[in-house]
């Protein structure tokens, strides 16, 4: 009985069929053509020709390419590690007792529903060069003038002022889903550490920590997955520059395209960096999912 | 409730209705008659906005956006084969919206049965022309020089503009003596990058070889093996004897301006077509003045570069080929062409008593009626990628990367792809 009620209760299928055919329209078979163009020689405009696997073999010889991939790396392992561990310590904070704490989750959530591409335009009178302006001006009023950099013109600092930008913007995205996580450890078992004589580092350590676990996948996941493709941040703060000091693979992507017309290339690389994030993300669940616990 | 009585078919239909009228929608915006359809850039829209409404033969449905918008946007359209029916092109070669490269996707209409085409000056053809046939408008050429605040010369003491490499160096120093930024340098924006190369080019390489474009085709000329090493050189003097701002890297156009407009800063080597934000920037419009960058060592080795200006040209594929063509007809008229000149602060491209040209150009016709002007460079490149390597390869020579034989190099790998 309670079974045919739960069938019933169920939408039939093809209510979805809508969604699904705008789906294949937009999605589908955009990305399926794209995997053939990446296969030619195509200049976006024009007749092109099958050549096979060309652009992959380019791919690994650019030095550009090739450039850029290390770029994406350094920056993904850079945002996972400081954007997570910063939002672990401020969800952390304001799940404490305190008095301020939804205000303060405001705040910190604040600038991740600020879009990308405005974050980086304000970033930019921040990362002013000038010596008495922005983050420059704000360390010299504090006795730190020796400090003072041309953060997105050197291109020793250019990816890792890039990096910053993107953690302030969205270390309060994480902290969402920590806290998140936090809610669900339930207060019995930390209690009965605190009776056990549980010091507050062993309760977080042998209690929260491994009970954060499925916050952790999520974040991780999210933030890897945003760091192999960080484009508009890159591309309205340095556009890749200087030189190619701070190109990652999407901009590399975008400028093959519309700025080169490399079309066939550009899809290319898209497909490798589809496949790279996907590989990842697999790896990452596989090995996250391994270590989470629950309160049984 | 209405929705209560509508049965599983008569949902169907609405719902299944409903989503095909809003693909076809999308799809098919440009059968349905709005007029023409023009897309432009940023740039453009005020000779535009002019002339469309002064044509008043059809109605014009028209938008304008910033270069690299521009860029993904009409060029996805290309691709597609629904292009508006007139689009901004811009001239020669090297640029992915260039007219050689959309000419030789045959998607460009000819136009060279067009009374104004010609009056198209022989040194100006390669910007216009494809294989002897016309593929674009522009209503003239605008030039690079030096922008610079007048004022700050009058309180430095600076009466008479160089005219020669020496001078200008002299006029920097004089400058930097009295606390002034001789040259500001906005080289986060990458188009900037390439301009004071592209100033001094004229007179490093096109004096001596005024067929340097042509050798660079048929291949028995090189960037590394020629006068862009002077260029360079020149560019990073300028650099280590300290009249640039610091931090050039870091620096942005929107800086570069206001530093020049404020009087922090003397000068900045500049296209003409940027003069109404170094105006709008400034206490008085009068405060802003141009002339010409001296890259030769006497006076007569000056050569200057004039570019013509990104122009429109019409789709091959148009519905209204023939509409759009008979715009293109009117542009091309003398009073059009100087309407449209005067709006962007450029040299009309055929000239007569009626003209108006901007007086800060001034120091600058000499150089275009006496066959000592240059088109810009990336004009001349085959391909879209050396354009974008000039503007790294200086990035990286500014912040000290790379030397100028690696950067010469690489820009002669680069053009050498197609």
């Amino acid at each position: 009985m309670r079974g045919r009620t739960r069938r019933f209760l169920l939408p039939p299928w093809w209510f979805a069929a809508p969604a699904l055919l705008v789906y294949a329209v937009v999605v589908l078979y955009p990305s399926g053509a794209g995997v053939v163009y990446a296969f030619t020689d195509w200049t976006g405009i024009g007749d092109f020709s099958f050549i096979g696997f060309e652009n992959f073999t380019k791919l690994w010889s650019d030095e550009a390419t090739r450039g850029s991939l290390v770029n994406t790396l350094l920056l993904t392992v850079a945002i996972v590690l400081v954007q997570n561990g910063i939002g672990l310590l401020l969800a952390l904070g304001v799940h404490a007792r305190i008095k301020s704490r939804s205000l303060l989750r405001v705040i910190f959530f604040a600038p991740a529903v600020v879009s990308p591409v405005m974050v980086a335009f304000l970033w930019k009178y921040v990362y002013n060069p000038k010596p008495n302006e922005g983050l420059n001006g704000l360390l010299a009023s504090i006795g730190l003038g020796s400090w003072r950099q041309d953060w997105l013109g050197d291109p020793d600092l250019a990816l890792w002022s890039v990096a910053f930008m993107v953690v302030w913007q969205f270390a309060g995205y994480s902290m969402v889903i920590f806290l998140a996580g936090l809610e669900s450890v339930p207060d019995n078992l930390i209690e009965a550490a605190m009776i056990d004589g549980a010091g507050r580092w062993q309760r977080f350590r042998h209690v929260t920590w491994p009970l954060l676990a499925p916050a952790v996948t999520v974040t991780v996941m999210l933030s890897t997955i945003g760091g192999l493709k960080l484009f508009d941040q890159v591309y309205a703060a340095t556009n890749g520059g200087p030189g190619y000091a701070s190109e990652t693979l999407s901009t590399v992507l975008y400028k093959q395209a519309f700025v080169f017309g490399n079309y066939g290339y550009s899809t290319a690389i898209a497909l490798v960096l589809a496949l790279f994030v996907a590989a990842v993300s697999l790896v990452q669940v596989h090995l996250l999912r391994g270590r989470e616990v629950t309160v049984s | 409730m209405t929705i209560g009585k509508l049965n599983r078919r008569g949902f169907l239909a609405l719902t299944g209705g409903f989503a095909a009228t809003a693909a076809l929608a999308g799809c098919g915006g440009s059968g349905s008659d709005d007029g023409l359809r023009l897309v432009g850039v940023a740039d453009q829209q005020k000779p535009l906005d002019e002339l469309t409404k002064a044509y008043g033969k059809v109605s014009f449905n028209a938008s304008y956006a910033p270069t690299d918008q521009v860029q993904t946007s009409v060029r996805t359209q290309l691709g597609a084969g629904n292009a508006p029916d007139i689009h901004v092109v811009y001239p020669g070669n090297g640029s992915a919206m260039s007219m050689a490269q959309i000419a030789d996707a045959n998607l460009l209409a000819d136009l060279s049965d067009q009374a104004w085409t010609k009056k198209i000056p022989e040194n100006f053809k390669p910007a216009f022309q494809k294989d002897g046939k016309t593929y674009i408008y522009s209503a003239g050429s605008s030039v690079i020089g030096a922008v610079y605040n007048k004022k700050v010369f009058a309180e430095a003491g600076i009466t008479t503009l160089p005219t020669t490499w020496p001078e200008f160096l002299q006029v920097c120093d004089t400058l930097k003596q009295k606390g002034k930024v001789p040259i500001a340098l906005g080289a986060q924006t990458p188009w900037v990058t390439q301009l004071i190369t592209y100033a001094l080019v004229p007179s490093t390489v096109y004096v001596k070889d005024p067929d340097f474009d042509k050798q660079m085709a048929d291949g028995s000329a090189t960037f590394a093996d020629s006068g862009w090493v002077d260029a360079l050189e020149m560019y990073l003097d300028l650099q280590k004897r300290g009249y640039f701002n610091d931090n050039v890297n870091g620096t942005t156009f929107e800086q570069q301006t206001s530093m020049v407009a404020t009087g922090e800063a003397a000068m900045a080597i500049q296209v003409s077509a940027v003069l109404p934000d170094f105006r709008k920037a400034a206490d008085s419009e009068d405060d802003i003045s141009m002339f010409p960058v001296p890259g030769g060592a006497t006076a007569d080795q000056v050569w200057i570069p004039a570019g013509i200006v990104v122009g429109v040209g019409v789709s091959a594929r148009s519905k209204k080929l023939a509409e759009a063509k008979k715009f293109i007809e009117f542009l091309g008229e003398q009073k059009n062409i100087n309407a449209w000149a005067e709006a962007v602060a450029c040299v009309p491209l055929v000239k007569d008593a009626s003209s108006k040209i901007d007086p800060v150009l001034d120091p600058f016709l000499p150089f275009m009626e006496g066959n000592k002007a240059v088109p810009f460079m990336d004009q001349a490149w085959p391909n879209a990628e050396v354009q974008p390597a000039h503007f790294a390869v200086v990035q990286e020579l500014l912040g000290g990367e790379t030397t100028i034989p690696q950067a010469l190099a690489k820009l002669d790998q680069t053009y050498r792809k197609s």
